[in-house]
């Protein structure tokens, strides 16, 4: 029989991150509602205009107001879909590009901590989230670094001697615990 | 050059999956203009009246009642994209977001003295040479504390011997060890 506390836990997958798909959907939707304000005003304005002319100029060959409006409105229905897409694909490119600075950055930072640098800030740039993140890398990094001061100046001041063995037992003991702490 | 260190030189978005978002996106926004041309087609294709007064007058008084209608159609269109955009931006950003998430879990995890395990992401999730920088990382510090504490234990095994010979081996040990650790700053 499986016994179930003895199954590490399953880490809840998060489909929903509001810092950083957040302000990525309020953009989509700014520009969304920017393209059909933009439509409306548009073709609210050329609708008037067209349909008042058409009335005044007779000859109705035409069936609908459809038949009236068709090129006019293709024309605008065309314009708005390249203009939101043109404007979601350059979001897309920017939060693309965002994206591979902040975490290049961060994957820059953690390549030179395993040099030895622990104390270059990783500088993953202003924007909130990766900012964020960035942040918490060097927090890890500061850490490790202070721990392996710490058991690297402690481990100067008992190899200077002077001390009763006794107490260089202890606190060579100490050290090795201190020691297996480190990236446990 | 090869095994995990080329690995982790891999992109960090993948081409695919940007193209695949503009693809989507292209479908999503090309929807919304589709419904917005059907309401705007049925409002506008009633036939007109036969007579040709029935006509202009039609015509006349067309642009205020479609105005409301335009109005409406704008706002079902907007909201439409914007419902779809959002639930697309949830799906496809969650192979960005959600592997931030967990590399920030682990950091918490591994600032807090827990023992941390080797990262790895779902596959088809992004920026996967994060993971990979962080267990090379790991795998490191890892590597140099075997290191450090084979070296003392290296000495320990002169206290067989007499007393002066374990406390000298023992200093010299944290020498070594002190000086291994100089290359972090």
């Amino acid at each position: 029989m499986r016994n179930s506390a003895l199954q590490p836990p399953r880490s809840r997958i998060r489909y929903v991150s509001p810092r950083f798909q957040g302000p990525a959907v309020l953009a989509f939707a700014a520009i969304i509602a920017t393209g059909g304000a933009i439509f409306w005003k548009l073709v609210d304005s050329e609708f008037q205009r067209v349909f008042l002319h058409t009335a005044i100029r007779g000859h109705y060959a035409f069936d609908s107001a459809y038949d009236i409006v068709r090129d006019l409105l293709a024309r605008h229905l065309a314009g708005l879909f390249v203009g939101v897409f043109l404007t979601g694909s350059v979001l897309v490119l920017l939060l693309v590009a965002a994206t591979r600075h902040g975490i290049g950055k961060a994957v820059d930072s953690l390549r030179a901590s395993a040099d030895g640098d622990l104390s270059t800030p990783t500088g993953t740039g202003p924007i909130g989230e990766f900012d964020r993140f960035g942040k918490k890398i060097d927090a890890a990094r500061s850490d490790t670094l202070a721990s392996v001061l710490k058991i690297r100046s402690e481990a100067a001041a008992l190899a200077a001697g002077g001390i009763s063995p006794e107490e260089f037992r202890l606190r060579w003991d100490e050290l090795k615990q201190r020691i297996r702490r480190i990236a446990p | 050059m090869s095994g995990p260190e080329a690995a982790g030189n891999g992109p960090l978005i993948h081409r695919r999956y940007v193209f695949g978002l503009l693809l989507r996106l292209c479908v999503t926004f090309a929807g919304g203009v589709g419904i917005l041309f059907v309401i705007l087609y049925f409002a506008l294709s009633r036939p007109l009246p036969g007579d040709y007064a029935g006509v202009f007058h039609a015509l006349r008084n067309l642009s205020p009642f479609l105005r409301p209608i335009l109005a409406v159609s704008v706002l079902v269109y907007a909201l439409l994209a914007c419902g779809s955009t959002s639930a697309l931006c949830v799906y496809i950003l969650h192979k960005v977001a959600g592997p931030l998430y967990r590399m920030e879990l682990v950091l918490d995890q591994y600032r807090s003295g827990a023992p941390t395990r080797t990262v790895s992401f779902r596959s088809g999730d992004q920026i996967q040479p994060l993971a990979q920088a962080f267990n090379l990382w790991i795998g490191t510090l890892r590597r140099d504390r075997q290191r450090w504490l084979a070296t003392m234990k290296d000495a320990e095994r002169h206290c067989l011997q007499d007393e002066a010979t374990c406390r000298a081996e023992m200093e010299e040990a944290l020498r070594k060890v002190a000086e291994d650790m100089a290359r972090y700053h």
